[in-house]
């Protein structure tokens, strides 16, 4: 089924089915997918796809019990809305369980390219064959361990009983490389990159698989590096690994409900340094996530999380406006899989004002990390890891690649002391991030 | 379904595969008191793989009619024929395989069915309510229940005609204390093939609860670890994470091939000769292990293969193609998650097999180490087995006794280095990777474990 109306219809239909069978409220969360995809392993195309599938979710509400349930088996619909309303009637009453009104949606332009209906698995095939190549004219030494482009079309539909009832269509390319250098019995790091276009002309592979082979190459050969406390440039990558997933969590007002976010009491207060400003924007032009309206149809807007170093927003679902006494923000996340989570969209942090190699300039010693590898706690704020494609700084400047050297901090601590926002970004997955640069970070040479 | 999966693949001419599943799968999820999910989930539709000119194709479909199945088969034939001619490498045969014929069931005497939502449900909101009543330093408690219950059909044009069950419930806890505004948490879970009994007869739901409230407040006041290179004992967990994640990954084909550090390695001394690891469709030792699979995605029967013997590298893990390539058995380790999903080389149950050493001597043989158990926050290895794991429960070991918690503590280093620093395996076993569940491109339930083992690794903590 890949016609929007059909969808729409269908959810109108499981809407009624699932009141008749005696839910209060009801919200139906539709989405179908057509996707092909060609798999680069082995530093070869290995496999080239296609599949398609409709899924349709289904929210219950029963005197504020709630109950979800989800099927693909669209023959037998009423078996799944049958589902959600005895899950709903077999759980706890909660005053916080709603579903939101309608408000206004005004679409986001150029989410939906009609050239993508044309694009085949054979031009999916050309790019993958693309990357490869950029690999070899770069240098004998690397492989492409793995990599993937995929073309993604996606019909998302959402009907409620308050009179929510909207479709979109979107088209989206998604593609990243993985590349290993190996030179006898040296082996990199593996490095990754990925990027994403919503339209055909904005395919560029290039870029990608050029940056993950020239990290491989840089990462070739390390050695053993230094033990030191001190400062510690983080990539965009490696803020992605390192501080996003906190945000996520901390500003999340589910957390800040259940009582495990520490920013969520802190509303209005300095969390970070002034030179830190967060935001969050699902209408983002060109975004990975940018659509029109959240996973429960609440149109998405620009909203700041933090600015100048001061938490000024959480991301709310309807659940926890409610439960919050404040107003939803557009960040019910998720598939027709699931029920709504919350979670941010396309997440960016402001870029500063100097380049990443002025943040260099004045280290006398410290590191530069392109990927970490390890763990970093959203409640404690610690983490801990290895420092993966880590370059040592010596006197402003990178001075050779180092290997086994792990690093440690508290996240809460390090955002209050940080000494610099590049005003380079890089595309991390649905994330945008500058390089920042830490101070008092345990490094540790083993 | 079986008959026309057979006639289908009878005409179509080629070599090719159809699997058929149905999932049924059940999440309750309680944080706090509250219910925050209670839902279920039902999929139908069938995989295609075709094998045109040396090149594989896939194509997914919901539609299970006759017609349905066959423009699927189509999809997957064009797709391979149009990768023929842009693939250097092109596949020479898949490798002969003992191929799953019958039914396999699920082992147990009391399936999931037999247990109603509202039992299931009442176990969950008990057992979270146990957490926040475990300590007055308690601030956050969150206990869920999950379940999956897979019907796959697998047939093929070359002999396999499996019809598989499989039957995997979960039970987690977290405790999240807090204390002059720090927060800690602690986590357990369990996982097993097998039906409700089998899951709750692991280790009770009580204990999961308990353990979590009692690592969480204890973590409070407990101070990080110094960096740098020390003698631990791992428990079942640690040395499952380690079997699975650092060692397991770097010998799966595929990834070998890609360039990983085993490529050269086989028949090399890559370990201790102290240490065999194995990885089995079975659950050797002791049942129910989450990855025991009869019959792999592309229809072979599974079996045990040994991966490391007294510390020699004897084999990787391989489908049908990677086999073929070097000229080996396959081993059964070609794994799909969901219909959607081409099968891929994946782990089942990986593990270190029990030596001779008892837990007690094992720890009494370390002057000042470290006692490490279970995979906590966070963790990633490489295809060049460098590893970091944050750890559970860390505690010093002074004196050859195990003493005070550390908190945050990480382990990482080179799992072949690792393995090379062991000195002393355990006469133990236990299948302990929590609720197990592995990403590479899609999820595959696994297990892991083994017995205790003593050895040496870089502990990350903050100086």
């Amino acid at each position: 089924m890949n016609n929007e109306t059909q969808l729409r219809e269908r959810c109108r239909e499981a809407l009624k089915l699932t009141k008749r069978h005696g839910a209060d409220e009801v919200e139906i969360f539709a989405q179908t997918s057509h996707a092909i995809a060609a798999d680069i392993e082995k530093h070869d195309l290995q496999t080239s796809s296609s599949q398609q599938e409709t899924m349709i979710g289904i929210r219950a509400l029963v005197n504020q019990q709630v109950g979800f349930a989800c099927t693909n088996v669209l023959d037998e619909l009423e078996a799944t809305c049958v589902d959600a309303v005895k899950l709903a009637k077999a759980s706890p009453q909660d005053d916080n369980n709603v579903l939101p009104m309608p408000t206004s949606v005004e679409n986001v332009p150029d989410l939906y390219d009609p050239k993508a209906e044309s694009f085949s698995v054979s031009d999916a095939v050309e790019q993958t064959i693309r990357m490869i190549e950029t690999a070899d004219s770069i240098d004998a030494r690397l492989v492409l361990g793995g990599g993937t482009f995929s073309a993604n079309l996606l019909t998302r539909c959402i009907v409620n009983s308050n009179g929510i009832d909207l479709a979109e269509r979107s088209s989206l390319f998604v593609y990243y490389a993985l590349a290993t250098a190996k030179d006898g019995e040296k082996v990199s790091n593996m490095a990754f990159h990925f990027d994403a276009s919503h339209s055909v002309d904005g395919i560029d592979v290039v870029p990608i698989a050029t940056r993950a082979c020239n990290d491989a190459l840089g990462s070739l050969g390390a050695e053993k590096g230094e033990s030191f406390v001190g400062p510690v440039i983080l990539s965009p990558s490696a803020v992605q690994d390192v501080l996003v997933g906190l945000f996520a969590f901390q500003l999340n007002a589910k957390n800040a409900v259940r009582g495990s976010s520490r920013w969520g009491k802190m509303l209005g207060e300095v969390i970070a340094h002034s030179s830190l400003t967060v935001t969050d924007d699902g209408r983002m032009a060109g975004g990975v996530a940018t659509s029109s309206f959240d996973r429960e149809g609440i149109p998405h807007r620009k909203l700041t999380l933090i600015e100048s170093g001061v938490a000024t927003s959480l991301m709310h679902s309807a659940y926890t406006a409610k439960a919050m006494s404040a107003n939803p923000t557009a960040h019910a996340s998720g598939s027709a899989r699931s029920l709504p989570g919350i979670g941010p969209t396309n997440l960016s942090i402001k870029p500063g004002e100097v380049s990443k190699n002025d943040l260099i300039a004045d280290i006398k010693r410290g590191l530069l990390v392109n990927r970490f590898s390890g763990s970093s706690n959203p409640i404690s704020g610690d983490f801990s890891g290895v420092a993966k494609a880590a370059t040592l700084i010596k006197d402003g400047k990178l001075d050779r690649p180092v290997t086994g050297t792990l690093i440690a901090g508290n996240a809460f601590e390090v955002l209050k002391s940080l000494s610099g926002v590049s005003s380079e970004t890089e595309r991390v997955f649905t994330a945008t991030l500058p390089y920042l640069r830490l101070e008092g970070i345990s490094v540790t040479a083993d | 379904m079986q008959e026309l999966l057979a006639r289908i693949v009878a005409q179509s001419g080629g070599w090719i595969e159809l699997r058929f599943q149905e999932r049924k799968t059940k999440q309750i999820a309680v944080r706090n008191g509250t219910l925050e999910e209670s839902s279920s989930k039902r999929i139908q539709g069938i995989g295609v793989r075709a094998l045109v000119d040396g090149v594989f194709g896939f194509a997914s479909t919901t539609n299970l009619t006759e017609k349905g199945i066959l423009r699927a088969v189509a999809e997957a034939q064009g797709a391979a024929q149009t990768s023929a001619s842009a693939k250097k490498q092109r596949i020479k045969g898949l490798a002969n395989a003992s191929m799953g014929v019958g039914t396999f069931p699920v082992s147990t005497s009391d399936p999931l069915d037999n247990h109603t939502l509202e039992e299931k449900l009442a176990l969950v909101m008990t057992i979270d309510e146990r957490i926040r009543n475990g300590s007055s330093l308690i601030v956050s408690s969150a206990t869920s229940y999950a379940e999956i219950q897979d019907e796959k059909l697998i047939v093929t044009s070359d002999g396999a005609n499996a019809h598989v069950f499989i039957s995997i419930p979960e039970f987690r806890v977290m405790a999240v204390a807090q204390q002059d505004g720090e927060q800690c948490f602690g986590t357990e879970a369990n996982s097993v093939n097998g039906g409700w009994s089998d899951l709750m007869g692991l280790t009770p739901p009580e204990e999961l609860a308990d353990y979590a409230v009692r690592i969480a407040v204890e973590q409070l006041n407990a101070p990080h670890p110094p960096g740098g290179l020390a003698t631990v004992v791992l428990d079942p967990g640690l040395v499952g994470v380690l079997s699975h994640e650092a060692i397991g990954h770097t010998v799966e084909a595929d990834i070998v091939l890609g360039g990983a550090i085993t490529a050269d390695k086989m028949n090399q001394q890559v370990a201790s000769e102290l240490v065999t690891m194995l990885d089995s469709g079975i659950s050797e030792h002791l049942p129910h292990a989450t990855g025991t699979l009869p019959v792999d995605d592309e229809g072979v029967a599974t079996c045990k293969t040994t991966l490391i013997e007294n510390g020699v590298l004897r084999s990787y893990l391989h489908n049908r193609e990677t086999a073929a390539h070097f000229g080996v058995e396959p081993t059964g380790n070609a794994r799909a998650f969901e219909y959607s999903d081409a099968p891929l080389i994946r782990m089942r149950n990986t593990y270190i097999e029990p030596g001779d050493t008892s837990v007690e001597d094992l720890i009494a043989g370390v002057d000042d180490g470290y006692y490490m158990c279970g995979l906590g926050f966070g963790g990633q290895a490489d295809s060049n087995a460098e590893f970091m794991f944050g750890v559970r429960e860390a505690r010093e070991i002074k004196n050859g006794k195990v003493g005070k918690l550390v908190r945050g503590a990480t382990i990482s280093g080179n799992a072949f280095d690792v393995l090379h620093s062991v000195d002393a395996v355990g006469n133990d076993f236990k299948w302990d990777l929590g609720a197990g569940t592995c990403g590479k491109s899609q999820a595959a339930k696994v297990d892991a474990g083994g017995p205790h083992l003593r050895c040496k690794g870089t502990i990350g903590g903050r100086q």
